[in-house]
């Protein structure tokens, strides 16, 4: 491993934010490990990505705009991120750790023999070797784990894990070779839905939701504006979304997202251990709950015991009044 | 139709974690363990494929260990499955995300199927590459996080669950599937199934029988776990009673400022 590769995940040209946590970090590993930094855009807005990418400090940006990446699922984007990283060398992957980014990961390492590095939150360079830090079993440890000596090595990396900086002298893009190949796991429609404007685990602020709401309104009026304020976004616990108050892509915990923003809000939940490990990782932890003895108690840094529905409210106007935003 | 599924036995996710000093591996033994949660959705839609294909349609479950843990695929085959393969060798002690995913392929290979149906997630390491690298090692098309699945004129109809909504694919047989939570709530085994299970098939391989060209455990493994530790410990933090809303919210307010979080 010599050069470090970002994967640009994005959605039809919609940046996702974790794209330039890793263009950042690619050109600080990179200079350890005395490579280049690149990144791979794939898929339909791929080259307006690519112009963005320009301002953060990457020596080389490859770009595909083969239909194929939005037609069929995930093969093509497997197939040139390949094709990427064989142009380039022997070469760290720095592949986000969200949904795609995890089958994309999956597929590369039997491509490439590399080794695999899962949730990664931190990622030291000694003597020329890749370590990388990452919590496992829900946040209880955190792993220290070495990429052994080999062409290629993969971690996938947690968003919001690192800190997006513009600079260098703006990259090169270059086009990659069109694939002449078929695939046949064809995408047939594409839907958006919950109105997720920004991605949960991306958000510097969560908001989130349980049971103590009673019912599926409290969360567009009482925890949205309250997400808006602080420039973040809205979730909740299992208990919300098996009531069927929220969709489960807002879930977070064991069974649903694991989010990490500086500041988490949790309103209404008990703090059951499903919930705790999808959320212990936060920066700041605040607890709104009727109950002084709720679990959330033995892991917020501070816990309010009150009425939710009359609390939010103040806090939202507080709040949009010095115009928070953590991002 | 022949499905075949593969299950784990993780720690129970309410029990304490603890990592052997010595091997740095997760303790799994004297820990109450449990099928992976994901695995249990997985099954559960290989049930239902079987039950609506009818036939001649199986369903078998496969498992990977170094131990001979039974347990997993009799409450695998409680559930419903009609019989089970066991790759158990102390060999794939110490296996990572490429050596484990290498040894099931090979294992899987011995067995016909239309289709493989794998959890999103492994409850205790979390990585998420097995089902890309058992897709990419058996050259099957790979559609995760499935919600709905229907099999369409010999081909599969999958509604599959995105970060922003979802997606409508299609993609021919055989296949690799994983499930996403929301497939809906794995069944309970009943006493006719516990009792069932008892007569059902465990058949048992061995790393020597599937010959494979590459190490497996420690020494095929292309990571190396060098240190762990708990994370620091987060404080009880402060408690504050809010006899009305103004206050609560004043009592955060100043908090947050405190955080220089506002």
């Amino acid at each position: 491993m010599k050069h470090v590769l970002v994967f640009a995940e994005h959605r039809q040209g919609k940046t996702r934010k974790v794209t330039f946590e890793l263009a950042t970090e690619a050109r600080r590993i990179a200079d350890q490990l005395g490579g280049k930094a690149f990144a791979v855009v794939l898929g339909s807005g791929a080259k307006q990505l690519a112009d963005e990418l320009k301002s953060y400090p990457l020596d080389a940006v490859y770009v595909s705009d083969d239909s194929a990446v939005d037609q069929f699922l995930l093969e093509p984007v497997v197939d040139y991120l390949e094709a990427a990283a064989k142009t380039i060398g022997p070469s760290l992957i720095l592949i986000p750790n969200t949904l795609s980014g995890r089958d994309v990961a999956g597929r590369l390492i039997v491509r490439l023999g590399a080794g695999i590095v899962a949730d990664v939150v931190e990622v030291n360079v000694e003597d020329g070797a890749v370590l990388c830090i990452s919590p496992k079993l829900g946040g209880a440890l955190v792993t220290d784990c070495a990429l052994r000596p080999a062409e290629y090595g993969i971690a996938t990396v947690r968003p919001s894990a690192f800190a997006a900086a513009r600079g260098g002298s703006g990259a090169t893009v270059i086009t990659l070779e069109k694939l002449a190949k078929s695939y046949v796991a064809a995408i047939e429609q594409d839907v958006e839905e919950g109105a997720t404007e920004m991605a949960l685990e991306e958000a510097p602020a969560v908001v989130a939701g349980g049971r103590g709401l009673g019912g599926p309104e409290p969360f567009d009026t009482l925890l949205k504006p309250l997400a808006t304020a602080l420039g973040g976004a809205v979730g909740a616990s299992r208990a919300a979304a098996d009531a069927g108050w929220v969709p489960y892509n807002l879930q977070i915990g064991q069974t649903g997202k694991t989010v990490t923003p500086k500041l988490y809000i949790a309103v209404g939940i008990s703090g059951a251990i499903q919930h705790k490990v999808g959320m212990r990782a936060s920066g700041t932890i605040v607890a709104i709950n009727k109950d002084a003895a709720a679990p959330i108690a033995e892991f917020s840094d501070l816990l309010v015991v009150g009425d939710a529905f009359r609390i939010v409210p103040e806090l939202t106007k507080l709040i949009e009044k010095v115009k928070g935003n953590l991002s | 139709m022949k499905i075949v599924v593969t299950v784990k036995l993780v720690p129970d996710p309410n029990a304490e974690k603890r990592i052997d000093p010595q091997t740095k591996r997760l303790v799994r033994t004297g820990v109450e363990t449990v099928l992976n949660p994901y695995d249990e959705y997985a099954l559960e839609a290989a049930l239902q494929l079987k039950e609506r294909a009818g036939g001649d349609s199986r369903v078998t479950v496969f498992s990977m260990s170094p131990e001979p843990l039974r347990e997993t695929l009799r409450k695998a085959l409680a559930m419903g499955a009609d019989d089970a393969l066991l790759l158990a060798d102390a060999g794939l002690e110490g296996s990572d995300v490429w050596a484990t995913a290498y040894a099931i392929a090979a294992a899987l290979r011995k067995l016909e199927f239309d289709l493989l149906i794998v959890g999103g997630l492994t409850d205790d390491s979390s990585t998420g590459a097995v089902p890309g690298a058992l897709a990419e090692h058996l050259g099957l098309p790979c559609v995760t996080n499935a919600r709905k699945i229907e099999v369409v004129d010999g081909g599969l109809q999958v509604e599959r669950e995105t970060d922003v909504g979802y997606q409508n694919v299609r993609a021919p047989l055989p296949a690799l599937l994983t499930t996403a939570l929301t497939f809906g709530e794995p069944r309970y085994a009943s006493l006719k199934g516990i009792m069932g299970a008892k007569k059902k098939t465990i058949a048992t391989t061995t790393v020597g029988e599937l010959a494979l060209e590459l190490p497996v455990g420690t020494a095929g493994s292309k990571t190396e776990l060098r240190s762990f530790a708990p994370p620091p410990p987060r404080g009880k933090g402060r408690t504050v009673e809010a006899a009305d809303g103004i206050s609560g919210a004043q009592a955060i307010f100043d908090f947050l400022q405190e955080k220089k979080l506002v």
